[in-house]
Parts: structure tokens; sequence; C-alpha cells
């Protein structure tokens, strides 16, 4: 591994802000904690947002990607930079949320999503937000997971593939089912939505 | 070629993983047939549903006090960061330098002390002398 471009004795608040992710990676495996503050700081939201999709509950969410990052502080100066280091922190929170699911509950059968949005969604907005996190819940996780890196994130299917150990060919054929069954899920509750209206 | 192997290729060929060759027969595909045309349009809109899913989702205030504290970030850099700081410490120092400018005006402005007048010391009626009692000269301690 490169050897840290920033001083572990840095650093102004500035210095980290426009500092590249490798950088950040690299001070912190050597010593300078303030350059995980600024990693935290770039990626807590975008983490949270995937843990959030891929299980559907803020506060579980919000544990895996809080996990995610004290992982990540406890193994970035073994971290050997061949991935982007947000592969490696999605690789991380897809990984907990997949271990999550299976300790946890069972897929939500597509007959309980039946739910009408309301008549008194408060917006259009809301209710399509609604209508996409049950789609999503109804999707299988390894599916669910390819749809989010890619749709979600921009990875490219190198970075899923070695976010999720899995080929590139699977990652093809997965990304393809899962937005067939996207589309295919989203239709159905819309017109079932639609009709209960 | 069936609209069904088309749409197979439907999402390859959005992320631009699908050789030349076969995106070309799908563009020639698509220009004929709108079913298809619509499938791709609907793949289009996936990311914006997705989106969507996550709106309202706030990151909680403590988000990053609770992780820097499981790190232990606090023993390693030996300082607390983004803790709200106490208004305490600089009202007190705003006190006391209010009070001793309160003082030194005071010194300066009020009025003296109003002295008691003295008297006289010819108003003073000196003790009738006993006889046989020796006399002290004014300002001699007697022993």
């Amino acid at each position: 591994m490169e050897k840290a471009a920033v001083s572990p004795t840095l650093v102004g608040e500035r210095r980290l802000r426009l500092a590249k992710d490798s950088d950040l990676v690299s001070a912190c495996a050597a010593g300078a904690p303030e350059a995980f503050r600024e990693l935290l700081a770039r990626y807590r939201r975008s983490a949270l947002t995937l843990a959030y999709q891929m299980l559907g509950n803020a506060e579980d969410a919000e544990d895996v990607a809080q996990e995610a990052f004290v992982r990540v502080f406890q193994a970035i100066p073994r971290f050997r930079q061949e991935a982007a280091f947000p592969t490696w922190l999605y690789r991380i929170v897809t990984n907990l949320c997949l271990g999550r699911r299976r300790k946890q509950r069972p897929l939500v059968a597509l007959e309980t999503l039946r739910e009408p949005t309301g008549p008194d969604s408060p917006s259009q907005q809301v209710a399509e937000g609604l209508l996409a996190r049950q789609v999503l819940t109804a999707l299988p996780p390894h599916l669910r997971a390819v749809l989010l890196l890619r749709e979600q994130e921009g990875l490219s299917y190198r970075d899923i593939a070695g976010a999720l150990g899995v080929p590139v060919g699977t990652v093809r054929s997965r990304l393809s089912k899962a937005r067939a069954s996207f589309r295919r899920l989203w239709a159905e509750l819309s017109e079932s939505g639609e009709g209960k209206q | 070629m069936t609209c069904r192997l088309y749409e197979k290729q439907l999402s390859l060929y959005l992320d631009g993983e699908l050789p030349a060759a076969r995106a070309a027969r799908l563009e020639a595909h698509l220009r004929l047939c709108p079913h298809c045309r619509g499938e791709l349009k609907a793949m289009i809109g996936i990311a914006d549903h997705i989106r969507a899913a996550s709106t309202g989702l706030e990151v909680s205030h403590d988000f990053d006090q609770r992780v820097l504290r499981a790190v232990g970030y606090w023993e390693v850099t030996g300082r607390r960061v983004a803790r709200p700081r106490s208004l305490l410490r600089p009202l007190f120092f705003v006190a006391v330098v209010l009070l001793a400018l309160l003082g030194i005006i005071w010194h300066y402005l009020a009025p003296p002390p109003s002295r008691q007048p003295q008297p006289a010391a010819a108003q003073i009626a000196p003790a009738p002398a006993v006889p046989g009692t020796p006399v002290t000269p004014p300002g001699r301690r007697q022993r």
C-alpha cells in the first residue's frame, strides 16, 4: 500500500475536505483519525440510504450503517485499495444487511403489500416513494442488492461483482432479472393501488 | 428474434454493456417496436423510483458521534469534536469583566465619603487634676 500522502499530523479542515478518498484512507491507516471523520462525513448518507433500501426500516438501517463504519475503521489498516473506498464500504453495508435479513424476517409476501397509498397521501412523491419501498421489499435480497448498487450508487458491473463477491456474469443476469421483476411488481402494485382508490 | 429475447438485452443496453453488433440490432428493433421502447423507458425510470424510496430519510443528528465513540475516536485524538459548547464559561468571563468595569467606574465617579468633623481639641475640657497625680504632657504616653 502507498504511504500516506497526507501527513498523519495534519490537518486543516479545508485540506481534509479537498483530499481524495484514497489519500484519506492512507492517512487514516497511518494514524490520522481526522481522515476517518472526513470519510464518515462523505459517505454516511449513502451508506444509510443503501441500508435503508435493503432493510426497509430506518432504525435497523442506522444500526447497520454505524456498524459498517466501525468495521471500516477497524479494518482500514488492512484495506489495500484494490477497490475504491465506496465500493468497499457498500460491500460491508450490503453484507451486514444480507446477514441481518437472514437472521430476522422472511420476505414479505406480495399479497400483504397490496395496500393503497391512501387518499390522504401528502403528495405524489411520497406515494411514489412508498410504492417503490414496497416493490424493493418484495424483491429477493440478492436481486435488491445488485439493483441498488447499480441504480442508486452507480457502481460498475465489476465493482458490484467485487462488492458482492460474485462473477461479473452473475451481476449481468441478476441485474436483468431485478429490473424485470421491479418493472412487473411496480406495474402490479400501481394497478392494484389505483383500482382500490 | 422476438420481443422477449430483445427484452432480455435491454438491461445490458441501458448500462452500455451490450456488444456493438447486438446493440445495433436492438436499436433497429426499438425503432420498430413501441412495446420494447416502452420497456426501455420504464427501465430508465427505475432509478427515479428508487431515489423516491428514500425520500424523507434523514441521518440522525448524533450519527457521527455514536460512530466516533464506538471506534474510540476521543481517546485517540484526545479531544471532543462537534460537542455543543457550553455558554457558561464565556458568560462567566463577561460577568467578571463587567464587574471589574463597574468597580473602576464606581471608584472614579462616586463622591468621596463625607468626613465627620473632628472635635476641636480646645473644646475638650481637660480632666481636673488630682492633687499628687503627675500631669502627663500631651503627646506622651504615661508609663
